[in-house]
């Protein structure tokens, strides 16, 4: 139950950070700054993917109707959620993932959290272009606006994680 | 049929992911086609007010910036009042309305949420139809074109901005007059496109980029900014043309919105236009 609560508390804290903060900042090169799917990431392993793909679409579709992206976020938060359980299976740890665990830096350990949140992130930020600019003849800027935005994304998702340990692990 | 459910239970996962991908593209259909739902815009009821309010916050941050604005257009007026300059020919100041009829109106408004790191960049501004305000309309700064009214809600709406790739406003550029459409390529905010300019025309560098008006949206003449650089297009005769906005949409709060009182006619007109010798 007190799990639960901080998750809600968590959604409409990282909804504030994307649109009200986020959004604000002027990186250059195209770079954005994506916090949302940080959590879609730290949600319980045992989280079915069904809510997570529902959890993903809500938060989307708040944030896309106030920042006017109409459904990219949405789209791509949902794809981020659907990959989530067939990454985590391919970067299972040997001994398996502990049920008492969470999905974060702190208590996966850094390789584990950065490949995993990477890959998914590469993933989604990568589709997130696509789907905006949507034509093979820009595809350098395509490119470009990925690149520079997954590596402020992750880079800021680790000092997120590095930030918040003590309330991860209670 | 117990194959069909079969294959249902098999992939519930994918297809869900499908429903809701569905859903994410029926809201940029909604988006694009239907000027007047805005919901699940900034332009909504309650979004417009969250972003009022965060443009709030936001305005203590540049109290001063915005001063020194207000001081160099105060000291620009100042200049043009006719309390500063002698009359010489007195009767000839008064103004006759059977001469000159007002053809643009100005709804001044704030731009509350100007984003410009998207490839297609919508602005919300705190104006809407209760304001008199209606789709296709322009709007300026005191700096240049900001764009064109894409949706309207109630107190609220959405401009189209010059950052976004068919903008398609028609510029003149230099003392020549040539004519070209204003587009951008999505890499700066700084930096807008022009094409459609053959490359026989003389395009000299920083040779100013002004408004057509031909469409009647904006007024002839307001200046967009300065030609930065020009190379050929691969495989055309036509120019590509960089050019350095005057405004720096990053950081634009006031604008206007222009009230066109001839475009009606303007567009009866252009109703008489036969079909086929558009294309």
């Amino acid at each position: 139950m007190k799990a639960l609560l901080r998750f809600i508390f968590l959604f409409f804290v990282f909804l504030f950070l994307q649109v009200f903060l986020a959004r604000n900042l002027e990186l250059g090169w195209g770079a954005h700054l994506f916090l949302l799917p940080l959590f879609i990431m730290i949600l319980p392993f045992e989280t079915n993917v069904f809510v997570l793909m529902s959890l993903g679409f809500l938060l989307g579709i708040l944030a896309d109707s106030i920042m006017n992206t109409y459904g990219l976020n949405a789209s791509s938060l949902v794809l981020f959620a659907y990959m989530r359980p067939f990454v985590f299976k391919s970067f299972t740890p040997k001994e398996g993932y502990d049920v008492l665990k969470n999905p974060t830096l702190s208590e996966m350990g850094w390789t584990w959290f950065v490949f995993s949140y990477g890959a998914l992130l590469l993933m989604y930020v990568f589709w997130f272009f696509v789907v905006e600019i949507f034509s093979f003849r820009e595809g350098l800027l395509i490119l470009r606006n990925s690149f520079f935005s997954f590596a402020f994304s992750l880079i800021v998702a680790l000092i997120l994680q590095l930030f918040f340990r003590k309330k991860a692990l209670s | 049929m117990q194959n069909l459910v079969d294959f249902l239970i098999r992939f519930r996962v994918f297809l869900g992911f499908l429903a809701l991908q569905a859903l994410c593209f029926l809201m940029y259909i909604q988006f694009v086609t239907y000027p007047r739902s805005v919901f699940f815009t900034g332009a909504g009821k309650l979004n417009g007010q969250l972003l009022a309010w965060e443009n709030q916050c936001y305005q203590y941050l540049r109290l001063s910036d915005e001063n020194e604005k207000l001081q160099q257009e105060n000291a620009q007026l100042r200049g043009v009042t006719f309390d500063n300059y002698y009359q010489i020919q007195r009767p000839t100041l008064e103004k006759n309305d059977t001469v000159y009829q007002q053809r643009y109106r100005f709804i001044p408004l704030h731009i509350i949420s100007a984003p410009t790191g998207q490839r297609n960049n919508y602005f919300t501004i705190d104006a809407g139809e209760l304001q008199g305000i209606r789709k296709g309309m322009g709007v300026i700064s005191n700096k240049g074109v900001v764009g064109v009214v894409f949706k309207i809600g109630k107190k609220y709406s959405l401009v189209k901005s010059v950052l976004t790739s068919d903008i398609n406003i028609d510029v003149v550029v230099g003392k020549k007059q040539v004519r070209g459409i204003l587009k951008w390529n999505g890499k700066s905010p700084r930096i807008g496109s022009i094409t459609g300019i053959s490359t026989d025309s003389y395009v000299p560098k920083w040779s100013e980029v002004r408004t057509q008006g031909s469409t009647g949206i904006f007024p002839k003449g307001i200046l967009l900014g300065k030609v930065k650089s020009k190379r050929r297009m691969e495989n055309q005769s036509l120019w590509d043309i960089d050019l350095l906005f005057q405004e720096d949409f990053r950081n634009v709060h006031e604008a206007f919105v222009i009230n066109s009182l001839f475009i009606n006619e303007i567009e009866q007109l252009q109703q008489h236009i036969p079909k086929d010798s558009i294309e």
